[in-house]
């Protein structure tokens, strides 16, 4: 699908693209990370229940990347891991969003 | 029609989205990766985040002191070139340059040479098991309280000039012990101990081994203390640079 395509590209630009991120950043690009992967499944799981809307996948990718950044820079500053609230939270949402998944796609067999 | 082409819209829409955001996440992703194999893994642990800065910030004063030290050198080595242009220049300095001779003797800025003792100490070698049972280690040692009573007794005995491993020892200087080592002059050294003495080598050496002296104290340890007469020793100027922060000269009352 067109998902795996820009998937396999954004990679092969990434091992291919000169230079790294800088260390002191790396923690946030990694939770900034963890924020996307959390829309890309909701995204998934939105377009199999056939509700996708284009602007809440594009809105909640943005706001999610930029709380978890806010929440892991205000952890840095007050000296306390509030990134792992990020984890926690989109972690979860992973397995939820991971089991409706299946259940669909188990659902889609049976009706067939 | 206008609903087909609504929906055509509506799935372009889509699509395109989808695609950029998983270019632009397969992006960032293979950077982080490529990222955290690079520094070794150990990027979000902010602590040891923190030793790296602090590493880094130590090589850094570790370069700064020895350009420091190299600078020390240079401005010595200027000054001794002044020193002798101006005792070219006339008479009239040679008085000064006597009293500025007379002065670096007896403070230690300048190598010394003459007849005297060089006195070799190690710890010692005896076991430690008598018949009182097993005793403490730090007792089978030297101390700096051992090394300062050796420079006492010669100073006593009329040594006008002395070094440690050398090190100058001048009237700031300090000895202490610093874990396994000793610290002179803000200087490590550790075992074996050369103490020279520039002085009359028969009183230098009757003041350690007098009866009940230092020598035989030590040597209850088995701490041993060896003495060498020389006809001629050179001692080495002090090496690093004085400073003088609360203590001022006395301006002579006219």
């Amino acid at each position: 699908m067109v998902a795996l395509v820009g998937l396999l590209a954004g990679i092969m630009l990434g091992l291919y693209f000169p230079g790294y991120i800088p260390t002191s950043m790396s923690v946030y690009v990694a939770v900034a990370l963890l924020a996307a992967i959390d829309s890309l499944v909701g995204a998934l799981t939105a377009r199999l229940k056939k509700n996708f809307d284009t602007k809440i996948f594009l809105s909640g990718f943005g706001v999610n990347a930029l709380l978890a950044v806010g929440l892991t820079f205000l952890g840095n500053i007050l000296d306390i891991n509030l990134y792992i609230a990020a984890v926690v939270v989109f972690g979860g949402r992973l397995f939820q969003n991971l089991a409706e998944i299946r259940r669909i796609l188990l659902n889609i067999r049976n009706e067939k | 029609m206008k609903e087909k082409s609504e929906v055509n819209m509506k799935k372009l829409s889509v699509n395109v989205a989808m695609f950029l955001m998983c270019l632009l996440f397969g992006f960032l992703a293979s950077m982080q990766f490529k990222t955290v194999k690079v520094e070794g893994g150990n990027v979000s642990n902010t602590a040891s985040l923190r030793a790296a800065d602090l590493q880094s910030r130590l090589n850094q004063e570790i370069e700064k002191n020895s350009a420091l030290s190299a600078q020390l050198l240079e401005y010595k080595d200027e000054l001794s070139l002044y020193r002798e242009n101006a005792l070219l220049a006339g008479d009239a300095s040679d008085l000064l340059n006597q009293q500025l001779r007379r002065a670096e003797l007896l403070s230690g800025l300048t190598d010394v040479h003459g007849p005297g003792v060089i006195v070799t100490m190690r710890d010692s070698e005896m076991d430690n098991d008598s018949e009182h049972g097993v005793i403490d280690e730090n007792y089978f040692l030297i101390h700096d309280e051992d090394l300062l009573r050796v420079l006492n007794e010669l100073r006593d005995a009329g040594a006008e000039a002395m070094s440690l491993n050398g090190e100058r020892i001048l009237a700031t200087t300090e000895i202490r012990c610093a874990g396994a080592t000793v610290s002179v002059n803000n200087n490590r050294y550790s075992v074996p101990y050369v103490i020279q003495a520039i002085g009359d080598p028969e009183n230098l050496r009757a003041a350690l081994t007098m009866r009940g002296g230092v020598v035989d104290s030590l040597a209850n340890w088995g701490i041993v203390l060896t003495i060498d007469n020389r006809e001629d020793i050179t001692i080495d100027a002090y090496g690093g640079a004085i400073q003088y922060k609360y203590a001022e000269p006395v301006q002579p009352s006219q």
